[in-house]
């Protein structure tokens, strides 16, 4: 009986029935060439066994174990629409052209002075590369707090998030204060990057008090919303998968 | 536009998340073994698993009830690799590097040269080869399951397995030191 390769190493892999388990053993005692073919392949697997199996004797580290215990799970996940359904076509990021637009309209050389000019545990915006990417307490926000679960008197409250028509996740912000500002930051690798930033004098009004569902988002992160955005805003369960990804498509 | 549509869920997790807790305690010494197929820096590998299992929690929903969560959590961690590998090329704007060697220096006992060995010539296997063989040969899943935990045909499956062990016997084959 001539055995294949294949069958000789489904036999070995136990993925035989039976009969044909009973035949390759025939061949085996037959002919010392299948037997030797065979003793090849299982001298492979116990190389392989011998060199990776002492990995199961070491001990896990403990923080992988507390990552297992306390890792957070949401209960909703379940009926949340899946992020693909939000992914469109790769389609560049915006243009130097449209982003020269929206900076002329919002002024955000003096937004960024007046940002910097406040104590949020250093300067929320930096500029890089000309990019402005967030940084200290707002990268920190934009990270780790999620709009379901808002915390009263924190110095960044987070609104929307959704994923861009680009595919990465975004969220709009407001940064309390005297005369609130409010944005829109999408991740870019490991940064948060703002696409646009304004006033918002809604925010001001209310005092610093910021409250999700009563805080209007201001006109122009709305449209900058609306331009970049594929799909519908992020449930509470989605946002809360994609914190737990730090941002990154599942 | 519908401004801030984000409400808060507070349904209780319910005891199948703990009970899948514990069950992914138990193959955390297979995650790290797997993990070291993938990433060879064992602080890498570790990494990969966090991320993987946070992931996998995330999700939990995913797992049909009644699975192996085994199989579903190589899986993940698989996933978890490439994005990771994906995300190294991105930040490099390069091919991942191979980490190939400079450990290879210090060979000391018998047992920990073998080792070197058989991970070099993992490492030169391509990564759907390798993963093939990670599932079946050391980690001892079935043709089925690891078909799942790739996300291919059984078919494919076996054809990977085939090729992988074929190049791993010439790859060991080789004399040590010998030019690649």
């Amino acid at each position: 009986m001539i055995v294949s390769d294949e069958m000789l190493m489904a036999y070995l892999d136990g993925e035989l029935d039976g009969e044909n388990r009973a035949a390759v053993e025939r061949a085996m005692a037959a002919d010392t060439e299948v037997a030797a073919r065979i003793a090849r392949h299982r001298a492979l697997r116990e190389k392989l066994r011998a060199a990776y199996g002492p990995i199961l004797e070491e001990p896990v580290p403990e923080q992988l174990i507390d990552a297992v215990r306390t890792s957070h799970v949401d209960p909703a996940r379940a009926k949340v629409i899946p992020l693909r359904a939000f992914r469109a076509p790769a389609v560049p990021r915006w243009s130097a052209r449209e982003w020269s637009a929206l900076a002329a309209s919002l002024i955000v050389g003096a937004l960024v002075s007046a940002l910097a000019l406040r104590s949020l545990n250093g300067t929320p915006v930096e500029s890089m590369d000309g990019r402005l990417i967030a940084r200290g307490t707002l990268a920190r926000a934009l990270t780790n707090e999620l709009a379901s679960r808002p915390k009263a008197g924190a110095p960044v409250a987070i609104g929307i998030t959704f994923l861009s028509k680009s595919g990465d996740y975004c969220r709009t912000f407001t940064l309390a204060g005297r005369e609130a500002i409010a944005g829109l930051a999408c991740r870019d690798h490991d940064a948060w990057q703002i696409e646009t930033l304004t006033r918002s004098e809604a925010a001001a009004a209310s005092g610093g008090a910021y409250r999700l569902a009563a805080s209007p988002i201001p006109r122009p992160i709305l449209d900058a919303v609306s331009a970049a955005m594929a799909g519908e805003p992020l449930d509470a369960s989605a946002e809360a998968a994609a914190r737990t990804r730090t941002w990154t498509r599942p | 536009m519908v401004a801030g549509i984000v409400i808060p869920s507070r349904r209780s997790m319910g005891t199948r998340i703990d009970a899948l807790r514990e069950e992914i305690v138990d193959l955390l010494p297979r995650l790290r073994r797997f993990a070291r197929t993938l990433a060879r820096n064992p602080q890498d590998a570790d990494d990969l698993v966090q991320t993987a299992v946070e992931r996998a929690l995330a999700r939990a929903d995913q797992l049909r009830a009644g699975a192996a969560p085994a199989a579903w959590l190589f899986g993940i961690v698989r996933h978890a690799w490439i994005d990771e590998v994906r995300a190294r090329r991105r930040r490099e704007r390069v091919l991942a590097p191979q980490e190939l060697a400079e450990s290879v220096a210090d060979r000391t006992s018998g047992t920990e040269a073998d080792f070197l060995a058989v991970e070099d010539a993992m490492a030169r296997l391509p990564e759907e080869q390798r993963t093939a063989v990670a599932l079946v040969l050391i980690e001892g899943l079935s043709y089925k399951e690891a078909a799942e935990a790739m996300n291919v045909p059984i078919g494919t499956l076996t054809s990977r397995l085939a090729r992988g062990r074929e190049a791993l016997q010439s790859f060991l084959a080789e004399p040590i030191g010998a030019p690649r």
